[in-house]
């Protein structure tokens, strides 16, 4: 049976503590660029948090908003690759297959999430920081894109597993690393299509926004909104 | 690869005729025999314990099989081993219930950092020039033992000091037993952020000498003042998993955070009411909370009991404190001040919670004692959604009474080094030995005439894996195993309501020709034998460990087992052992508080007003916390969540003040002390009081690896010597500065600015 993995993001719990951030660095073999490099926007984080800053001293407040690939179910960067190296996987994710990528960079232009990143460079790892790679996710080289991808090492590797034991994944049998590490368990990840899921009954929520919801990329992010 | 590495193994491999062709010299290297016998591609969970901060989470490490180019007997070459690929936190831990900070996650490129000391070394330039040659470990030790021995036999062991970072369990049990054995004085625990002056009120309060743990997941209502608890404060995942619970985890039920601070945290943004309340005044807005609950009836003076005796004036209502007394001081409207107070007495349980800059004053302990009665009034104090004092584990004396004067490590640090100090503690001689563990007090401490006396001691031995500040000026370095190579073990003073002692064996075998500095030290205690060798018997860490641990077996607990192998054979694989006591009552009672009252003074700035218009105010890092983390990649290039820096360093300025003297975001500004000068770029920044500067610590290391050496800029360098006087702790929120603009500057920001459009946001 087809898989709709989606995510709900409660920014009622988040705190802007950025586990997920390092929590995704590790997981996915992103490289670091350094300063002058991030200065010139750069510096690749699948997902980052954002916060948005209203009124002013002394009534300042801030909302923190993580935001990854949204993982949407009419996404703009795939419509526009020549190579279809950014496709829809039967299980709602997009996919980006890096030996397809020529570096034309439209996916990135056309994503109005802002969260596709283009290697300027080959990756560096100074010696022996390279022994901290995860051999599960491939290092991508100079001139691909790449972006967030659910964790599909670890969706491969549960579904395996569920295979060999003859039975169904169950739901939050796994998560992707940001999910995993997220101290206020903001995070919650699964299968949008099972009723029974968690993540599908937290996106019923009357809290339940997605992000740019009017450009109708249909989002498999739904965010909760904060409360007060 | 460096070149004369290259040479060197192309000689021993006899491989030099193939090298043209192959433009890979790797592939050349040997390969040595397997050390372990993992399958290639299947990842084993092994379980650590997080050593980043004080707060002793449980870790998680997926070990894997892989290449890792190793020296064995002075040659370079390959060997298959497991190695630790990513850290997680551990499910079963009750500090941090599977979850970890993006710190302790980072905690990975301690162990592959590329400037790691390798092998001991020997000073071979001059003091602090970083000229070292490579040594033996036998002649490593050998030296170190004949320093020792000469001390003790010329009668003048009270002239060995050791210095070493914040620890807990067995580590620093034997550095104080190895001090105790050869006559020293004890060791000094030393880092910047130091929490010696809420021990002090919490003992003087409750009588626990220990930080609090916070039932937040049980909260209604919480009020912090200045206290990061989501962000570095305490025990920030622990505390970030109740909050969670606190305000979704509940039906119908959502807790409130009130933050009071002039400089918004990473925890102040997630409050409900953010109010900056005038630096050094904290502790009145807590009395005029107090006064209001009193003179409403909404609680009998009475519940406080011994923590509000501490306070002049308790039993009187506080009359001095009426929130429009205190209006004028604190900034904050009394009428602000009276609708918190009916809403703390009304959303029971409601907790308050103090911590960094309003501790970090001259007026310090009456801020903490101040919110202490608070809590007691509230009947906070070891009831679901209130504080708790973390019970010791059984054989292990709990935090009870006062702390050993002086409380402070500052002054404890400067009195070792043989300074005069804040407090009335007396000087030691200046010591002949130094022996350091990852402390950098160089970095950290203000004092100038730190760096002299330490460089002024003949013998200066380092266990710390990097070179820094400190470290540099060492005559021997006898470098640690990374935490993920040794066997740890800590007792976490907060956090969690059951005894816990988190415990593992190394996750992978070491990478490098180091050693772990509990075995160097064990082994040093038997080669100097007598007294030393009877003080620290044990042949290794491990033995003593479960010396120390093992009769943990006979108490009800996380680890059910019928012999001592099999009791620590599970410890192992569990990662520690808690009681299965949770919560048990009366750690700390408000009765059996005791002392003098402590009364409010006003909080002492240094620099006058005039000349020096704004208050500095230094905060513990998200990335960095007080610098130690700051050579770690993943955290300089995670961008800062209130700002979006990456790689650098800034201060913070109110919108208005930086519209005022014209300076402009990215701009350069020169920071000014009576003290020193520091240059850093401009951050405008909307949660920030007109008259505050912010900035994080962390940056401007001289000398900690290539990633942080000479990147921003380190404020603890203008702070001010103001002390809060009754601990000697450094009052680091209480220095004066001027600041003006000198140029062009750099920030590297990952968000656009700081003004996202709104919109998109939706209808907030």
């Amino acid at each position: 049976m087809a898989r709709q993995w989606g995510m709900v993001i409660d920014l009622d719990r988040c705190t802007g503590c950025e586990a997920c951030v390092v929590a995704c660095h590790a997981e996915n073999n992103i490289a670091t660029v350094g300063e002058d490099q991030a200065a010139r926007g750069r510096a690749m984080h699948w997902i980052r948090v954002e916060r948005y800053w209203e009124g002013n001293f002394p009534n300042a407040r801030v909302i923190y908003r993580p935001v990854l690939c949204q993982q949407c179910g009419d996404a703009p960067c795939e419509a526009v690759c020549p190579t279809y190296a950014s496709y829809h996987n039967p299980e709602g994710l997009n996919a980006q297959i890096y030996n397809r990528c020529i570096g034309t960079r439209y996916c990135g232009n056309a994503c109005p999430y802002n969260v596709r990143f283009f290697n300027f460079y080959n990756p560096v790892w100074d010696k022996p920081l390279n022994l901290q790679l995860n051999p599960d996710v491939s290092v991508r080289s100079v001139g691909i894109m790449e972006k967030c991808t659910f964790c599909i090492q670890r969706i491969k590797v549960a579904e395996f597993r569920a295979q060999a034991e003859k039975r169904p994944l169950k739901d939050e049998e796994f998560n992707p690393a940001c999910v995993q590490s997220c101290p206020p368990k903001a995070m919650v990840f699964g299968d949008l299509d099972d009723p029974a899921s968690e993540v599908s009954r937290l996106a019923q929520s009357n809290r339940a926004t997605r992000l740019l919801e009017e450009v109708g990329t249909l989002p498999n992010v739904i965010y909760l909104r904060s409360v007060s | 690869m460096e070149r004369r590495d290259f040479l060197k193994i192309s000689a021993v491999s006899g491989a030099t005729a193939a090298l043209d062709a192959c433009g890979k010299p790797e592939r050349q290297l040997i390969r040595f025999i397997p050390e372990t016998d993992l399958i290639p591609g299947i990842a084993v969970w092994r379980p650590s314990v997080c050593t980043m901060c004080p707060a002793g989470c449980g870790t998680t490490v997926r070990v894997m099989e892989g290449d890792a180019e190793v020296t064995r007997k002075g040659q370079l070459g390959l060997i298959k081993m497991g190695l630790a690929k990513k850290i997680e936190g551990n499910p079963d831990h009750p500090v941090n219930h599977g979850k970890l900070c993006p710190r302790g996650q980072a905690a990975l490129q301690v162990t592959y950092h590329p400037d790691r000391i390798r092998h001991p070394l020997k000073r071979s330039g001059a003091r602090g020039s970083g000229k070292f040659q490579e040594i033996s470990w036998e002649d490593g030790i050998h030296e170190l033992v004949t320093r020792l021995a000469a001390l003790s036999s010329g009668q003048k062991t009270a002239a060995l000091a050791i210095v070493a970072k914040p620890m807990r369990g067995q580590r620093r049990v034997l550095l104080e037993s190895l001090a105790h054995a050869l006559g020293a004085p004890p060791p000094v625990f030393f880092q910047f952020f130091e929490e010696a002056v809420l021990r002090q009120a919490n003992a003087l309060s409750f009588g626990r000498a220990q930080l609090p743990t916070l039932d937040l997941a049980q909260s209604n209502y919480v009020l912090s003042f200045g206290a990061d608890f989501l962000g570095t404060w305490n025990s920030p995942v622990a505390q970030n998993v109740g909050y969670g619970e606190m305000r979704q985890g509940r039906p119908n039920l959502r807790g409130k955070l009130i933050q009071v601070e002039a400089r918004m945290s990473e925890t102040g943004a997630n409050a409900d009411q953010w109010i900056p309340a005038r630096p050094g005044t904290e502790g009145l807005v807590a009395m005029a909370l107090a006064r209001v609950i009193l003179t409403e009836n909404l609680r009998p003076a009475s519940a406080a009991g011994g923590a509000g005796e501490l306070i002049p004036g308790w039993a009187e209502g506080l009359k001095d404190y009426a929130p429009e007394k205190v209006e004028q001081s604190t900034g904050v409207p009394a009428a602000t001040i009276a609708h918190i107070a009916r809403d703390l007495a009304a959303n029971s349980p409601a907790v308050v919670i103090m911590g960094g800059a309003p501790l970090a004053q001259t007026n310090g302990l009456f801020n903490a004692l101040a919110v202490n009665a608070l809590n007691a009034l509230l009947g906070n104090v070891e009831q679901p959604g209130g504080i708790y004092f973390t019970p010791a584990p059984p054989g292990m004396a709990p935090a009870q009474g006062l702390p050993i004067q002086p409380a402070s490590a500052y002054a404890a640090l400067t009195a070792l080094l043989g300074l005069s100090t804040p407090t009335t503690l007396a000087p030691a001689s200046p010591p002949q030995v130094l022996l350091l563990d990852e402390a950098n007090p160089v970095y950290a401490l203000p004092d100038p005439r730190v760096k002299d006396a330490i460089e002024k001691i003949p013998f200066v031995v380092s266990f710390g894996g990097f070179l820094d500040e400190t470290s540099i000026f060492a005559d021997l370095i006898l470098p640690d195993h990374s935490p993920l190579e040794s066997w740890i073990d800590d007792v976490p003073e907060s956090g969690v309501t059951q005894a816990v002692v988190s415990l593992a064996p190394p996750t992978m075998k070491p990478l490098h020709h180091t050693r772990a500095t509990p075995d160097v030290l064990l082994e040093v205690a038997h080669q100097l034998g007598g007294r030393v060798s009877k003080a620290l018997p044990w042949k290794n860490y491990e033995e003593m460990l479960q010396a120390a641990w093992g009769p943990l077996q006979k108490e009800k607990g996380s680890v059910q087992a019928s012999s001592a192998d099999e009791f620590w054979s599970k410890i192992r694989k569990q990662g520690g052992w808690w009681s299965s006591e949770v919560a048990p009552a009366a750690q700390g009672r408000p009765a059996s508080a005791g002392g003098p009252p402590v009364s409010y003074k006003e909080a002492q700035f240094s620099g006058n007003a005039k000349d020096f218009p704004f208050l500095f105010m230094p905060y513990e890092s998200q990335q960095f916390l007080d610098g130690s983390l700051a050579h770690l990649p993943w955290l300089q290039e995670m961008p800062e969540v209130l700002s979006s820096v990456m790689w650098g360093s800034w201060v913070e300025i109110n919108p208005q003040t930086a519209d005022r003297l014209g300076i402009q975001q990215g701009d350069l500004i020169e920071v000014s002390s009576t003290r020193g000068t520091l240059k850093a770029s401009a951050l405008v920044f909307p949660g920030i009081a007109p008259d505050v500067i912010g900035m994080p610590a962390g940056q401007g290391h001289q000398q900690f690896t290539r990633y942080a050496t000479g990147r921003g800029a380190n404020p603890f360098k203008i702070l001010d010597p103001v002390f809060e006087p009754a601990t000697g702790s450094l009052g680091w929120a209480a220095t004066r500065v001027k600041i003006s603009r000198v140029g062009k500057g750099k920030l590297a920001l990952f968000g656009g600015s700081l003004r996202e459009s709104p919109r998109e946001f939706g209808k907030r």
